[in-house]
């Protein structure tokens, strides 16, 4: 045990490992497999004398102690049968043999997840975990860049209002639409757009924006602070994100190790169904009380 | 050579098996109590082949409860006509030898002491002094409704309902035929290290401690010693019980019959999911499983050299069963045992 390989074993070299067919117990190598099966499936319980097969025990108690052997000793309930000859992993049905590399198989992911989830770490050989790494900076870089966004929208804002609802209003709806994918390529769009404009085409391209359309002077004001509602809003809600991701993960592992743990108990303390169930009368008190086995004294004995 | 292989008595009792004995001399002589009113009285001498039965004994009621005396043509036996029973096995007389106000559940007789004791549902004891025929027996009254009654050289152990286990000294019940007096107390009362109803007792032939087992397919094993570390070693473990078929949780068979091999110290366990094994008390260890028997195992009994088991196999009485028949489905199995095959490994 203190000898075993530490970390664990690829599922390959899980799958090579011999195992046996009665018990689904897994072995070093085939000998020790071997020396398994004779000891605890095909030993003589007469003799003591260990077989090499089912088949050989069969004939030996029938031929030796002229008994019959009606079922393999310490088998699984379902592999107890004599008609398949199995010696080491020779024998063993093609289906089973499927059932067990499956079995095997989901064991080996189902305990890789598992440790993930308990150790954080990534499973081996693949030491970094691509989809985490890129999430957290997404969200950083998501925050950097709303910081960024806001002080150049109040930046703008100092710098004047009108001027401003023009450029806004060509790109504001765009960029409302394309939420955060959108900001990358927005950001340096806007600078530009408000340095280039701000000189020489703002002043005509204001009166006729505001001819045009009536409802512009209430619009800049309006997409403004719902722009910054807006922002501050996905901000919040990248906040929460990345608060979630920090812990927000973790009380939400938790009740799942939670009910693991339940169930680990549950089974643990696995509710037993009794055949016999009463605490005050015994099966023969019961019995007793059938007009079967019911006796009168006889008067004056 | 090679020991005989595992046969059924023939004829079977004709009911349910309450109980089984071995003679306290013969290894091959045995009795076998029955719901069908009759002690059945079988001889291994011809083995297999030929038929074992040598008499039976008819009773006025189903018999719970059948044991040897101070020899093998003595036996006593208890009934639902509540009456404790001196059986005669060569001549076949039977005589009464005290009356309870109830079906009387268990005898069991102390050799060394010439003592028979007797519980019945009545939630007493008989205690009969055999050494003096004409004295009276001494009624002694139980906390609970005894269910169990083991002894061994020096100590009677009655487990009762309500999970309360009273240990007897044979030496105060010898003092107490002396003095003449009514009142027994218990040399200890444990409460039971199971939780649920126990079903058998047994005590350990070298007079060290006992076993019980319960309806919850438990076994528990205790030391007499009043001492923390004989306490301390106490233990209970889970047997006879089976993967329910649906794969949720167990279904748990109750533990008739207990019965401890005269040599090994070993002992054998007998439950409703028809299989007997064998345990090492002191290594904590099971010995072996035998095949499953067709039917419930209702009683168990080692021949006093060891040589044989004597399995009763019979119907269950499982809850919520408002009948029961154990006619054509009872019979008696005898299994005689290898040289080692009932002893210990020694602790691991």
């Amino acid at each position: 045990m203190g000898k075993r390989k530490r970390g664990h074993p690829d599922v390959e070299e899980i799958l090579s490992r011999p195992w046996c067919y009665y018990c689904e117990r897994d072995f070093e190598d085939l000998k020790l497999l071997i020396s398994h099966q004779k000891a605890k499936h095909f030993k003589c319980d007469r003799c003591g004398r260990r077989l090499n097969t089912a088949g050989g025990l069969s004939v030996h108690l029938n031929q030796v102690h002229k008994e019959t052997l009606s079922q393999v000793e310490n088998a699984l309930p379902n592999r107890q049968g004599l008609e398949v000859e199995i010696f080491g992993m020779e024998g063993i049905p093609q289906e089973i043999l499927e059932q067990h590399r499956n079995r095997i198989i989901q064991n080996f992911y189902q305990a890789q997840e598992d440790r993930r989830i308990a150790t954080g770490n990534p499973p081996p050989g693949q030491s970094k975990n691509p989809r985490k790494k890129i999430k957290i900076e997404t969200a950083e870089e998501l925050l950097k860049r709303f910081a960024e966004y806001r002080a150049q929208r109040k930046a703008a804002a100092a710098n004047g209002g009108v001027m401003e609802g023009v450029v806004q209003t060509g790109t504001s709806f765009p960029q409302q639409g394309f939420n955060q994918p959108g900001f990358p390529g927005q950001q340096p769009q806007t600078p530009y757009n408000f340095s280039s404009d701000s000189l020489p085409a703002r002043p005509s391209a204001n009166p006729v924006g505001a001819q045009g359309l009536p409802q512009r002077p209430t619009q800049p004001g309006f997409w403004n602070s719902s722009a910054q509602g807006a922002a501050a809003a996905s901000g919040d809600e990248i906040d929460q994100l990345i608060r979630m991701a920090e812990a927000g993960v973790k009380p939400q592992r938790k009740p799942e190790d939670g009910e693991e743990a339940g169930e680990g108990k549950s089974k643990k303390e696995k509710k037993g169904r009794m055949i016999y169930d009463d605490a005050e009368f015994s099966p023969e008190e019961k019995m007793a009380a059938l007009p079967r086995y019911a006796y009168t004294p006889p008067v004056g004995a | 050579m090679a020991p005989a292989t595992q046969y059924e008595l023939s004829p079977p009792p004709g009911d349910a098996v309450s109980a089984i004995a071995f003679a306290p001399i013969s290894g091959s002589k045995l009795l076998v109590s029955s719901w069908d009113n009759k002690v059945y009285h079988y001889d291994l001498t011809n083995g297999p082949e030929a038929s074992s039965l040598v008499t039976t004994y008819e009773h006025r009621a189903p018999v719970l409860d059948v044991c040897f005396g101070a020899d093998d043509n003595e036996a006593f036996t208890a009934g639902m006509d509540w009456t404790v029973n001196r059986l005669n096995l060569e001549t076949g007389e039977l005589t009464a030898l005290s009356k309870h106000t109830a079906p009387v559940r268990r005898v069991v007789y102390s050799k060394s002491y010439g003592i028979l004791v007797s519980a019945s549902w009545d939630s007493t004891l008989n205690l009969h002094n055999l050494n003096d025929p004409s004295s009276t027996p001494i009624t002694i009254a139980l906390p609970g409704k005894p269910q169990a009654v083991a002894g061994s050289p020096s100590k009677i152990v009655v487990a009762m309902t309500g999970r309360i286990i009273n240990i007897y000294d044979v030496k105060a019940i010898v003092e107490l035929f002396q003095t003449g007096g009514t009142e027994l107390k218990p040399w200890q009362q444990r409460e039971s290290s199971l939780r649920y109803l126990t079903r058998a007792v047994s005590c350990m032939p070298n007079d060290a401690g006992y076993a019980t087992s319960s309806i919850e397919g438990r076994v528990a094993v205790e030391w007499f010693e009043d001492t923390a570390e004989s306490q301390a070693r106490k233990y209970a473990f889970k047997c006879h019980r089976q993967a329910a078929p649906d794969g949720d949780g167990d279904i748990v068979y109750p533990v008739n019959a207990l019965a401890f091999h005269s040599a090994h110290g070993t002992f054998a366990s007998g439950g409703g999911d028809g299989t007997v094994a064998l345990w090492d008390a002191e290594a904590k260890r099971r010995l072996k499983q035998y095949q499953k028997f067709p039917n419930n195992v209702a009683a168990l009994a080692f021949s006093n050299d060891g040589k044989y088991l004597a399995v009763g196999v019979c119907p269950g009485f499982e809850t919520g069963q408002n009948d029961y028949n154990g006619a054509g489905q009872t019979s008696v199995f005898i299994r005689e045992l290898g040289d080692n095959e009932a002893k210990g490994k020694g602790a691991k």
